[in-house]
Order: structure tokens, then C-alpha cells, then sequence
């Protein structure tokens, strides 16, 4: 039976959609992220299920059971917030136990040592909220969360208020911790980094519709649309306008000065306009021409990560970002160079519609 | 409460407990909105006194008479004299109190430990009763032993009388709601001066601007909101004023101090014209209640600026 | 600012002495009456030094007066009494009212709600006698000039707006989150307020009463106008005082000194909290 499960869930604030008919199931044991820009409607989700807003259509159900209506302390949810929400006036122990507490539970005091050694702040369970760390409220909050293993675990970007280090480390504890109940977890971010290192799906939340809901591979590598394609990828997906043509049962893009193959003829409707889509680290500089080759000039080069960012430039003006190793780079700024990409590499959307348009020789999805 | 416990037990079946959820802030304000009847229902009432003759040693002569008491102020010299008492003693108060105010909040202004003790030692006649402030003033200004009655002696005042000469009357009764009701625009107007940023004074003081330009054109307009806002405080409450001419003279020497709500008391319960006092008392609250419109649309920015602040 | 010249610096010292002088004399010069026998208070000129005495605030506590004209009642221990039943019950019957309400207000955004909070601020301004006048003509026919109840209810004009508005700010400031997060470990709507909401606008609630009952027990006009001689507090007992015959200056004097003294504590224990007070929430101290 399901963990969780949102069925055409809608809720309307004046005349926005802030959630449009979303459809979502978690299984118990899954992490899924939600991920999406800001304003897009994760977090009135969350608060949804917790049942601090209730939805004005669709049903959402725990364990097969409805729980639209019901009183927030009966849902058996639990929920890290992004400002932590530590109860200011009770010890980090307090806050942890509240919930046994309020169940009555006897062992609460073990199982609060239990929680808090997994999590490292046994020695400051005695501190009030003020007294901890940024790093040290998110575990205390994590803690509670956690602590009633609770059908369904909600965490509200839980890493947005720590700083860069303590967000690395918990990127990789947050996983084995959220997997160790049977809770169906639903983790909201903005970073897409982060929702592809902790979730085993992530659903990605635009304008209050759920865009696509996948693996985290598969939507790196096959976004439903270009929205998606543009959300994953730092730096973001490089996209070109195209009408491609056929020769010889094969698919041309005519973009910036070149000739790309696309591939089979027959595969899609040619003459409708495209979106092209290239990730940056799957373009190739050279310097030798070639009717597949568009030429350029490289405005300027970045270090980005671990990776070189060059800002490109083409004949028509038209500006693409390509992220190399550096040690493969062997290019100055104002170079004149070409750029390629495989055949493999490209992803077509439909320009009206927005949605990814398959190629038959497509490597299939990891 | 056992209200409240029927929500809840309800509120535990799931679903059908939505629209009674929503009732819940109904219910909690429900106590306050029987407070705002229990005042609307007199205000009301008032209202229409005022549109009747309605006095109450004349019980069977009572009905209504359209808006004639308020005709009747027109050519009534006493409507006059109250309306120009009520906004001489509001004007004098108000400005004196501001100016005096204003200054010692400069002066106080750094806040050092005397500083805070003066501010907090100055706001002592602010939590003095009005009523007995008065008494107690009419103790130091009594003719025969009053201490302020021999000071002014000293310096050839020998026959001053203060409250009861009608030349001096109005005089000794600013005296008194300045002397109570100044550290109130005090107070706030040093919690704004203390709120206000810093990096314009540490700007103009590096640049070497003079200190009359800093006041004018940076302390002033910066502190407006809080100088706006006491003020209008200040001009309701004394507009208003009842407890400190009441209890100093009644409204006397002869009519010297009929403000409106002394001449409305006094219409009511000496002269038992309950639809002529109440009239006078609606010409007030129209008065007051422009002001008051104006006041909380500064007041709700004030606060809304002390909140962003926390 | 820092560097102040020397004529800057006495010019500040005499103005501050000024300030402080016309202040703080009349209570320190009441309080010296208090302690004086009718002589000493009638010597021309007033002398600084003198013997004090308690017999005036043993008249007062007594209720016993002995004056030329013969023994004289009075009842001003009783306005004493009054004033602390009043001014405590109508803050109680107010913090009853106003805290939840407060809550509802801050929490939960509905029309009904800003009616009430912006009809009870703006009464807070209108003239009080346009409530009081009516009301009197039906007081006493309903017997509730002569009860407590009725002048605490009348009061809740004066310590509802305050307590509303301040304790509505606090509430505002505490994030929902909080109390959801609590809701969510297994606590009813009613245990999250109890135990969350207001234990955290704590400090709210404390100085929003302390002010209400400063204002409740230096309210004038409201006890004049509806209270039965027997439910008068003090500002209205010491009035009467005055005009009494027969009674002496440091009676009076003694009068005032105990009327005062409760709010001057008062004010001086919650002096924190005074700023926001006086400005109904809108200014933070």
C-alpha cells in the first residue's frame, strides 16, 4: 500500500493556481524530492498534506486513508521546517520529545538518546534553541521529525538555512537517515543538486503542475520539457531555436553558421519549429572547421567548480555557455574556435508545447 | 469553554469538522465583538438623544426633533465658547507639548545610564492619575498655603490665583496636562530618535555639515512618523479633555474652561438636557473621529515599521 | 556629538536640572505635605525642615477624622479597596477576553476580526461620556452601578484596545511554523495556544496588563459617571475629598500619596515595557 498519495490535488489563492491538479504516490521507504523555483507551489503542498491548508479539490490519502480534513495531530506526519521551528522556550531535549510525549510514549527518554547519537547533538540535548548552532537546530529539528517514526516525513528545505560545509555532509547522512524507517519522504528544495543526491524520484514542480516525475538520471538526461532541461544543469542547458531540414532521410539543424545532424528523417515531423538543447559539458572546442562545426569566439573563460566555463559567441550573435576540464583546455579568451556536439547529446522540444520530442537513436535512459 | 470542547471532539471525526474549524477564530473573537456591541449599542443610542428633546425633568415632553438641538448651537454663544475653549486649551497643550517634548528627547537622545534614569523618572506624572494631578496641583496653588502661590509671591505676584482667577485659569490647567502629558510625547518621540539609522549622522558629521542642517533636514524628516503620530495622540486625548479642568474647576471660573465634555456633563447632569449634551457630544466624536481615521493610518505604518524591525 | 563644547555641556546640565525640577516637585513636594500637620502646612513662609508626622495617613487608614466640627467618616480605605477590585478584575475579565481574540486576529485573517479590532481602537478615541452618558440612564434601573461587574465591564473600553493590539503584535512576531511544528507531534489546536503561543508572547501579555491596570486605576470619568458611592474608586474618592468640609491639607495630601503610589511602582517595575504600551504596539522600546 501506497505511503502517500496525492490524487488531483488543486489549491486556488485569489487567481492563482498554486497547485494545479497534482497527482504524486510515495512509496513507504521512498525519498522524493520536489523540486522547482520559488513560487512554485512546494511548499503549500507540504502544508497541504500537514494540514495547514486543506485542498480545494483532490484528495490526498496516507496508507490508503484519506486525510483531507483531518486535524494536523492526527496524521501521523512529521515535518522539518526550513526556519527550523524549534520550540524557543523548551531544551533541545523537550523539543525532540514532544511528540512522544503528547502519545505518551514511556520510553521516550531512550529513544531520545537513540535519535540524538544518530544524529550527533547528544551533547547539547540539554541546550536551549538559542544556544545551538544553525547546524545543531537542523538536527534537533531532524530529530523531531524523525523521532515518531511517522508514516510520512515532510522536509521543507531543510539545508537552506546552514552553511556550505554542514550542507555537504548532511547531503550525504540525509539519505541512510530518512531511509532508515518506512516512512514515505517528501523533501522540498530549490537545489538540484541536492534533490539528485538524496532522492531516489524527484518531481518537479513549475507554476503549480508537476512538470515530470523520474528518476533523478532520467530527468538529467531526459527532461519532459524544456523547463525541466533548463532547471537541471549549472550552468543551465544551452537552447537554439530551429526548423530542422531533411537531405537524404536525415535531419539537419541549420544553427548558428552550421549543420548538425539530428538523425532519422522519420522520426519526427520536420518543418515545425524546435527547441535544440545542448548541456554545456557535452559541447566540443576545436579549433578545425567542419560543415558540423559552428564557428566562434570565446568571450571569456571562468572557473566554475571543478570545471572551465567558456562563453562562447557565434556569427549571428547568439551567446552559449560550454563547461570543459580545464586540463583539456588549451583555448585563450578572443580564440576563434568551433563547436561541436554528438548527435547523442542533443535533446528537441516542441516549441509550442515546451515538451521533449524523442529521437529514435537516443541512448536509452540509465 | 465547553464550547470550544464540542469543536474539538467534533473536530476528531476528520472531514466534516472543516467548516467548523473555520468557525474557530469566529468563537475566539466572539467575548470582544460582545465588548464592541456593549459600546455600539449606547453610541447608538446617543445618536438618537441627540435628535430628540429629551430632557429628564420633562420626561412627557420627549420626542423627536430632527436635528434642532444642532440648529440651536448655531445662535447659542455657550456652543461657541465651548468650541473655542476646546480648541485654544487643544492647540496650546498640543504645541507646548510637542516643543517641550521634542527637546528633552534631543537632550536625553544618547543613551547613556543618567539618561535612561531621567527618561524613565520623567514618565512618573504620565502615570499619575490626571484627576489627582489636578488635586495636587490645587494643592500647591491654593491662595493661603500653596507653595507655588508663595514662590510667584516672592517675585511680586502677590494676588496671583490661578485656577479660580478667570484670567489665569486657562493657563494653570496647560500647565497641568503639560506637566502630566509631556513625557508621553517624550517617550516616544526618544524611541524614535534611538530608532532612527545611523549612517546618515555619521555621514553629515564626517562631511562636517552644521548641526542646524543636520536637525532640520535629517533628524526632523526621519523622525516625522513618531512626530506625527504622538501628536495626533495627543491632539484625541486633549480635545477630549475632561478629568483635569473637571477636577481643578468644573469648567469655571463662570464658563472660562467649558470644554465640550465638561459642558456635555454638565448639560447632562445639572441641567438634565440629555438631547442637547448628546448632540454636543456627536459634534465631538465627528471631530475626533477625522482625527482619529487620520491618526491609525499612522499608526498601523508605525507599526507595521516596528514590527519589520523585530 | 561626542565632543561637546563647554557652554554645550552647562547648557545641558541646567536645562536637564529645569526639566527634572518642574517634574519631579510636585510629587515630592506632596509627599512633604503628607507628613505635615495643618500648621506646619499653613507657615508662611514653608520651611523644609519640620518634624513629620503619620497622623494623616493613620486618619485615612482609621477612616477616623477629628476635626473642629467633630468626628467625620471617612471611606477612603474603601476607594483604595475599589480601585485594586476594579482595576484587577477588569484586567483579568480583559487578558479572558482579549488574549484569545488577540490570537484569533494575528492567526487567522478574517474581515469579522478587523472589524472588531479596528472598532474597538477607534472607540478607544471617541469621547467616552457619548458611551457613558446613555449608559448611565440605564445603569442604575439595571443595578449595576452598585456591583463591581458593571464597572469592571465599562473598563474593558480602556483595557481591551490595549491588550488586543499589544498581545496581537506578539503574537504576530511568534513564526506559525512553531505552533504547527507542535500540532504535528500529536498536540491539539488548544494545547499549541496554551503552550506555545502564549507562553511565548509571555512578555506581551505581562506588560499589555501591567498598563491596562495603570490606566484602569487612573480612569476618572467612568467611575464618576456610573459607580455607586459605594463602588468609587480613588480618583473619584479623593475628589470628593477635597470638597468635603472640614478636612485638613495633609489628608488630602496623604490621600494623593497612596492613590498614587501603586501605579508609580507600577510604571517603574514595567517602565520596559511603557513605550509600547502608551503607543498601543505601534513603537517597540
Amino acid at each position: 500500500m501506497a505511503g502517500l498519495e496525492i490524487k488531483s490535488v488543486t489549491k486556488v489563492f485569489g487567481a492563482v493556481r498554486t497547485a494545479d491538479s497534482l497527482s504524486l504516490v510515495v512509496e513507504p521507504g521512498e525519498i522524493v524530492a520536489v523540486f522547482g523555483p520559488s513560487g512554485g507551489g512546494k511548499t503549500v503542498l507540504l502544508r497541504m498534506i500537514a494540514g495547514m491548508f486543506e485542498p480545494d479539490e483532490g484528495d490526498i490519502l496516507v496508507g490508503g486513508r484519506s486525510i483531507v480534513g483531518a486535524l494536523p495531530e492526527r496524521r501521523g506526519i512529521g515535518m522539518a521546517f526550513q526556519n527550523f521551528a524549534l520550540f524557543p522556550h523548551m531544551t533541545a531535549r523537550d523539543n525532540i520529545a514532544s511528540g512522544l510525549r503528547a502519545k505518551g510514549r514511556a520510553d521516550a527518554a531512550s529513544r531520545v538518546q537513540a535519535i540524538s547519537r544518530l544524529l550527533k547533538i547528544e551533547h547539547v540535548l540539554g541546550h536551549m534553541p538559542r544556544e545551538l548552532s544553525n547546524g545543531q537546530k537542523q538536527r534537533t529539528a531532524l530529530a523531531r521529525a524523525l523521532i515518531g517514526n511517522p508514516d510520512v516525513l515532510l522536509l521543507d528545505d531543510p539545508l537552506r538555512n546552514v552553511d556550505a560545509k554542514l550542507r555537504y555532509e548532511m547531503r550525504l547522512e540525509l539519505p541512510s537517515l530518512l531511509r532508515r524507517g518506512t516512512a514515505a519522504v517528501l523533501y522540498v528544495t530549490q537545489d538540484y543538486r541536492e534533490a539528485m543526491a538524496i532522492a531516489d524520484r524527484i518531481a518537479v514542480l513549475v507554476g503549480g503542475r508537476l512538470e515530470q516525475i523520474a528518476s533523478p538520471d532520467e530527468i538529467y538526461l531526459s527532461p519532459a520539457s524544456v523547463a525541466v532541461a533548463r532547471l537541471f544543469g549549472d550552468p543551465s542547458i544551452n537552447l537554439a531555436e530551429t526548423t530542422p531540414l531533411v537531405e537524404h532521410g536525415t535531419l539537419f539543424a541549420a544553427i548558428s553558421g552550421a549543420r548538425m545532424p539530428l538523425g532519422m528523417a522519420d522520426t519526427l515531423p520536420a518543418d515545425r519549429p524546435y527547441w535544440l538543447g545542448v548541456r554545456p559539458e557535452d559541447l566540443g572546442i576545436s579549433f578545425s572547421a567542419g560543415e558540423d562545426a559552428m564557428p566562434a569566439r570565446v568571450l571569456a573563460i571562468t572557473p566554475m567548480h571543478e570545471k572551465a566555463v567558456l562563453l562562447l559567441r557565434f556569427e549571428d550573435g547568439k551567446e552559449w555557455l560550454a563547461a570543459l576540464r580545464p586540463d583539456a583546455l588549451n583555448v585563450v579568451a578572443d580564440d576563434a574556435v568551433f563547436v561541436r556536439f554528438a548527435q547523442e547529446a542533443v535533446q528537441l522540444f516542441d516549441r509550442e508545447t515546451g515538451l521533449r520530442v524523442s529521437l529514435s537513436h537516443r541512448r536509452q535512459a540509465a | 469553554m465547553s464550547m470550544l470542547q464540542l469543536l474539538q471532539a467534533n473536530a476528531l471525526v476528520g472531514r466534516k469538522a472543516r467548516p467548523r474549524g473555520r468557525a474557530l477564530p469566529y468563537l475566539l473573537s466572539l467575548p470582544a465583538l460582545l465588548v464592541c456591541v456593549a459600546i455600539i449599542v449606547p453610541f447608538v443610542a446617543a445618536a438618537v438623544y441627540s435628535l430628540q428633546r429629551y430632557r429628564l425633568n420633562l420626561p412627557y415632553l420627549r420626542g423627536f426633533i430632527g436635528i434642532q438641538n444642532y440648529v440651536d448651537f448655531l445662535t447659542d454663544p455657550a456652543f461657541w465658547n465651548t468650541l473655542r475653549i476646546s480648541l485654544v486649551y487643544t492647540a496650546l497643550t498640543v504645541v507646548i507639548e510637542l516643543l517641550l517634548g521634542l527637546g528633552i528627547a534631543l537632550l536625553l537622545r544618547r543613551p547613556t545610564r543618567f539618561h535612561n534614569a531621567v527618561s524613565i523618572v520623567l514618565l512618573l506624572p504620565l502615570m499619575t492619575a490626571p484627576a489627582i494631578a489636578a488635586l495636587m496641583w490645587k494643592l500647591m496653588t491654593n491662595p493661603g498655603f500653596g507653595i507655588l502661590s508663595y514662590l510667584v509671591g516672592l517675585f511680586g505676584l502677590t494676588d496671583f490665583k490661578w485656577a479660580s482667577d478667570p484670567s489665569t485659569a486657562l493657563f494653570t490647567v496647560v500647565l497641568v496636562d503639560v506637566w502630566v502629558y509631556t513625557p508621553f510625547i517624550m517617550i516616544l518621540l526618544l524611541a524614535g530618535l534611538r530608532s532612527l539609522p545611523r549612517q546618515p549622522f555619521e555621514a553629515a558629521a564626517l562631511d562636517g555639515v552644521p548641526a542646524t542642517f543636520v536637525f532640520f533636514r535629517i533628524t526632523l524628516p526621519m523622525l516625522a512618523p513618531y512626530i506625527i503620530t504622538a501628536s495626533l495622540f495627543r491632539l484625541l486625548d486633549s480635545i477630549q479633555q475632561f478629568d483635569i479642568i473637571y477636577a481643578m474647576t468644573q469648567g469655571g471660573p463662570g464658563d472660562r474652561l467649558m470644554v465640550f465634555q465638561v459642558q456635555a456633563y454638565l448639560e447632562f447632569f445639572q441641567y438634565t438636557n440629555v438631547g442637547r449634551s448628546a448632540a454636543l457630544l456627536m459634534i465631538l466624536w465627528v471631530i475626533t473621529n477625522i482625527l482619529s481615521n487620520i491618526f491609525i493610518k499612522n499608526w498601523l505604518r508605525l507599526r507595521a515599521r516596528a514590527h519589520s524591525q523585530a | 556629538m561626542e565632543h561637546e563644547s563647554l557652554a554645550g555641556r552647562i547648557f545641558r546640565g541646567v536645562a536637564l536640572t529645569l526639566i527634572l525640577v518642574f517634574f519631579m516637585f510636585p510629587i515630592a513636594w506632596i509627599l512633604l505635605m503628607s507628613f505635615q500637620t495643618n500648621e506646619q502646612i499653613l507657615r508662611i513662609p514653608p520651611r523644609l525642615l519640620f518634624e513629620p508626622t503619620l497622623a494623616n495617613y493613620e486618619a485615612l487608614i482609621s477612616g477616623q477624622l477629628h476635626t473642629a466640627a467633630g468626628n467625620l467618616e471617612i471611606t477612603f480605605m474603601r476607594n483604595l479597596w475599589n480601585s485594586l477590585v476594579l482595576s484587577s478584575g477588569a484586567v483579568a475579565l480583559a487578558l479572558l477576553l482579549g488574549v484569545p481574540a488577540a490570537y484569533a486576529f494575528a492567526r487567522f485573517k478574517f474581515r469579522l476580526g478587523e472589524t472588531i479590532a479596528f472598532t474597538l481602537l477607534s472607540f478607544r478615541f471617541a469621547p467616552p461620556l457619548l458611551v457613558l452618558l446613555p449608559l448611565s440612564l440605564y445603569y442604575q434601573e439595571l443595578g449595576l452601578n452598585d456591583t463591581y461587574f458593571g464597572i469592571v465591564w465599562v473598563y474593558q473600553l480602556i483595557a481591551l484596545p490595549l491588550i488586543l493590539w499589544i498581545v496581537r503584535g506578539y503574537f504576530e512576531d511568534i513564526s506559525p511554523d512553531i505552533e504547527h511544528a507542535y500540532r504535528l507531534a500529536g498536540h491539539s489546536w488548544r494545547e499549541a495556544f496554551t503552550r506555545i503561543a502564549v507562553p511565548l508572547a509571555g512578555p506581551g501579555i505581562a506588560a499589555a496588563g501591567l498598563l491596562s491596570f495603570i490606566f484602569c486605576w487612573n480612569n476618572f470619568v467612568f467611575a464618576l459617571i456610573l459607580a455607586s458611592a459605594d463602588k468609587q474608586p480613588v480618583t473619584v474618592g479623593a475628589l470628593a475629598f477635597v470638597t468635603a468640609s472640614g478636612i485638613q491639607y495633609g489628608q488630602i495630601a496623604a490621600a494623593i500619596v497612596l492613590s498614587v503610589t501603586p501605579t508609580l511602582l507600577l510604571a517603574l517595575y514595567a517602565q520596559r515595557y511603557l513605550v509600547e504600551g502608551l503607543s498601543l504596539g505601534a513603537v517597540k522600546g
